[in-house]
């Protein structure tokens, strides 16, 4: 019997937590984001339960006034810098090249640099709470001259912002290089996967408004720590600038933040429907639509500054209605028809559908000037960004979770607490958040550390915290979902859905070069004819 | 046999959807009675929060309606292939024709009540000026300049000063214009008056204004709606709607207070000129 001497390439085998560090490849990056940003989200639902904890009744003293304010600021830029933000960055960086049939993305090292840039940021940010003054504690709207007065954990917060900022700015160049240039053969625009698109308007948006944001921030650090006077009326400067530049950032960054949650919805949807997509086009150009008019309603978050052309931004901003609307349809369209089944990542894509509407209502409301009013600056508007961030963002990153749990990780969640955690999730969402529009409507502010009991919030606030709470344990079935699915050996088959794109083709998990062989992409559904041929046509 | 759970399941699961939505309707109605507003402008505003109110409920309804009625009537009975639709000309104009209609709609009837409230505006209106500071309130009146019964050759200014611990009260006459003049010289502040459903920023380097006309009167409370630092959510005050000579009487014996006898030409005197 003949032996052949098989030689030996190296006897190192480097430690698998080098592997991690050292990676360049984009499914392993993506894991990492993910990691990354679940963990911020679980910081920033922490302080979001000490903020609820202190409005549970009226003149409560559980935390002060100042520390109030540190608490509030941090969960919203924890929330949206160092969670929803990056979160798309980490489906995007997993799926975009396998949805696109390419090996990696295009830059793999620099695509390794946006991800090592936040872990830094994300501590000098969180830093601030053991420096002289607390962390930042302006709001993360950062509003000057307020933003001027407080310690230097503000000054940490600007520069963990920008870091935060630039990571995003390459990482966007990278994502349209890889899109543009690495699609598989026979793979148009218009037969790209839809989350895909929603990525690329996404990463224009981040590409041309994050330096904006960059520019004002840098300004901003002028004015604390060198006497630059910029929105300083007292040095010639302006405050309403701050404002303007902020929200010429911020308004488009509310795209940012939900356009590939609404990609992440429109790759389910159709797949639990066993039809495409309604109107495929039609949902391209409304996402194109909602990122090209999202540069001109800034303004409409500053209706009562008194120093706005309000039927400009007001119509502007109704004007967004109308792509939203059409998405509305696309989704409504893709059911009907159908042949329609329910397991978790599709409860939390109708889940999506139908809180994402109301926060789409809401939001009518400060359109309409006169009313805006009112209700800007109150719980009302609390209400808005939550129906849209948690009710859609959120639920469209679990929906995904869920979705594609079984590609990245090998492994199916479990149903049963999958839909215990839906039903948990979406009963504490309503609870604590549908109260609020009641509040702001009875005039109660935004970002107040204590009521009067004279007031009368309290009952409304209450009901709110014990919603908050649900939610906080909405997550145990699915910590117990993830664990015992950890315990469980890899088994899943490459499309255990019967779906329609590209990253089933591979197995679960896909080897490192992604692909052994790619089907002939002759629509946006490769796989789905690959099923069925042409019988279906 | 097989299909029996399965089938229950979504039934509840509709069933449960379908009550949430029903509770968010009936509570989403409820609660748009609340706000009243006890001003002229407040009424206009009013007027365009129940278009807004009606016209959401009737797109969430239909929306809603749709939904559920399609997770139960196309939920997934056998293996069968649905017809594969893609979509088409005609109903994606449709797709864009029924949003651009009712936003246009929305728009038109938000400026035609913007333009309303804007035409208050009225110059001989009583004027107070309104300074907030870290972390209350100054209301300041000027003898000369107290609308319909102002008297020219008064001289000097009152004011009322709060205090975070101690909250000022805002007097002003109950079914005529009232000007505000909002400024501040530390950091942005928003003087906000529920019951005027109304909000307006005070600004360092710039001086806004804006006026009423209140037809109730009573105290309503109110405060500043724009974080300003530690004890933001301390700076309240009582908005207090009296009739023309109960303000008179409280400023003729402010003055006398503040700027000492004789400093004002008796307002009481010039009652009735
Ligand atoms: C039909 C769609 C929408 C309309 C008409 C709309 C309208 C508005 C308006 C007018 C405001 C300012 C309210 C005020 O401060 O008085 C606002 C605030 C906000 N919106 Fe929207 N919105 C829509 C969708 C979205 C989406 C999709 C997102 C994010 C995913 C979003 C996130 C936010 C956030 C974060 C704020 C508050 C920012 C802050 O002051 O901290 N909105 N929206
Ligand atoms: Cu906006
Ligand atoms: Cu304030």
């Amino acid at each position: 019997m003949a032996t052949v001497a098989v030689p030996q390439l190296s006897g190192y085998h480097r430690p698998a937590v080098l592997d991690w560090i050292m990676t360049v490849d984009h499914k392993r990056l993506g894991i990492l984001y993910l990691y990354f940003t679940l963990f911020f989200f679980a910081v920033g639902g922490i302080l979001a339960l000490l903020v609820r904890t202190q409005l549970a009744v009226a003149d409560n003293s559980f935390v002060g006034n100042d520390a109030y304010n540190q608490i509030f600021t941090m969960h919203a830029s924890a929330m949206l810098f160092l969670f929803i933000i990056p979160v798309w960055a980490g489906f995007g960086n997993y799926l975009v090249p396998l949805q696109i049939g390419a090996a990696d993305m295009a830059f793999p090292r620099i695509n390794a640099l946006s991800f090592w840039m936040l872990p830094p940021a994300g501590i000098l940010m969180f830093a601030g709470f053991i420096v002289d003054g607390g962390a930042a504690d302006g709001g993360w709207t950062a509003y000057s001259p307020l933003a001027q007065q407080t310690g230097v954990g503000m000054d940490m917060w600007i520069i963990a912002v920008i870091v935060l900022g630039m990571s995003s700015t390459i990482g966007a160049a990278n994502f349209l290089v890889t899109m543009f240039r690495m699609r598989a053969p026979g793979m148009t625009m218009f037969r790209m996967p839809i989350f895909c698109w929603t990525m690329l308007v996404t990463a224009l948006l981040q590409l041309l408004a994050t330096p904006v944001l960059a520019a004002a921030l840098v300004m901003l650090f002028i004015d604390r720590n060198y006497g630059g006077q910029f929105f300083d009326p007292n040095g010639g400067g302006n405050v309403v600038l701050w404002q303007n530049v902020f929200w010429f950032y911020s308004h488009p960054a509310v795209y940012i933040m939900i356009l590939p949650g609404m990609g992440i919805v429109s790759e389910i949807l159709p797949v639990f429907s066993r039809k495409p997509l309604f109107g495929y086009k039609a949902f391209v150009f409304a996402t194109i639509g909602i990122g090209g008019l999202g540069f001109s309603v800034w303004a409409h978050h500053m209706f009562t500054t008194g120093s706005v052309l309000l039927p400009f931004f007001g119509f502007m901003t109704f004007m967004i209605g109308v792509p939203t609307g059409v998405k509305i349809f696309n989704w409504l369209g893709t059911l009907w028809g159908g042949s329609i089944s329910f397991p978790t990542p599709m409860l939390f894509a109708i889940g999506f559908v139908s809180m994402f509407l109301i926060g789409g209502i809401n939001g009518t409301y400060s359109a309409a000037v006169p009313v805006d009013f009112a209700l800007h600056d109150t719980y009302f508007v609390v209400a808005h960004i939550h129906y849209v961030l948690f009710g859609g963002s959120v639920f469209a990153v679990f929906g995904g979770l869920y979705y594609w749990f079984p590609k990245i990780w090998g492994r199916q969640l479990n149903e049963r607490l999958g839909k215990l955690h839906f039903v948990l999730m979406f009963v504490g969402f309503n609870v604590a958040f549908f109260p609020m529009h009641m509040l702001g409507l009875d005039g109660m502010p935004r970002r107040i550390a204590v009521y009067a009991d004279s007031a009368g919030w309290e009952a409304l606030n209450m009901l709110s915290t014990g919603g908050a709470f649900l939610i906080a344990v909405s997550m145990i079935p699915f910590l117990i979902a993830v664990v015992m699915a950890f315990m469980r050996p890899k088994d899943q088959p490459d499309d255990p859905w019967e779906a329609n794109t590209l990253e089933w083709a591979t197995t679960s998990p896909p080897p490192d070069y992604n692909f052994d062989s790619l089907p002939p992409v002759r629509s946006e559904r490769p796989l789905f004819d690959a099923r069925h041929g042409d019988e279906a046509h | 046999m097989l299909g029996m759970p399965l089938r229950r399941r979504l039934r509840l699961f509709v069933a449960t959807v379908t009550a949430a939505l029903l509770a968010l309707l009936a509570t989403g109605t409820a609660s748009a009675i609340q706000p009243r507003g006890i001003t002229d402008e407040a009424h206009l505003m009013n007027d365009l929060f129940w278009i807004v109110t009606i016209a959401g409920l009737v797109v969430f309804g239909l929306v809603g309606a749709a939904l559920v009625y399609a997770m139960i009537r196309y939920r997934r009975q056998n293996d069968e292939l649905p017809p594969q639709f893609h979509g088409g000309g005609k109903i994606e104009a449709a797709m864009v024709g029924v949003p651009v209609l009712i936003v246009i709609g929305l728009f038109t009837i938000s400026m035609i009540i913007l333009v309303q409230i804007d035409d208050k505006a009225q110059d001989e209106a009583l004027t107070i000026d309104v300074t907030g500071f870290q972390f209350s309130w100054q209301f300041a009146y000027n003898l000369n300049d107290l609308g319909t019964n102002t008297d020219p050759n008064a001289e000097g200014t009152i004011a009322v000063i709060g205090t975070p611990a101690n909250d000022p009260i805002l007097y002003m006459p109950v079914d005529e214009p009232v000007e505000f003049l909002l400024k501040s010289n530390d950091v942005i502040h928003s003087f906000y008056v529920k019951d005027f459903l109304y909000k307006l920023d005070l600004i360092p380097g710039r001086v806004n204004s804006f006026t009423v006309t209140a037809r109730e009167t009573g105290d309503f409370s109110a405060q500043c709606a724009e974080l300003c630092g530690t004890n933001h959510a301390l700076m309240r005050f009582t908005v207090r709607v009296v009739e023309r000579d109960e303000f008179d009487a409280w400023v003729a014996a402010e003055a006398a207070r503040q700027l000492g006898d004789g400093a004002l030409v008796s307002t009481s005197g010039t009652q009735g000129d």
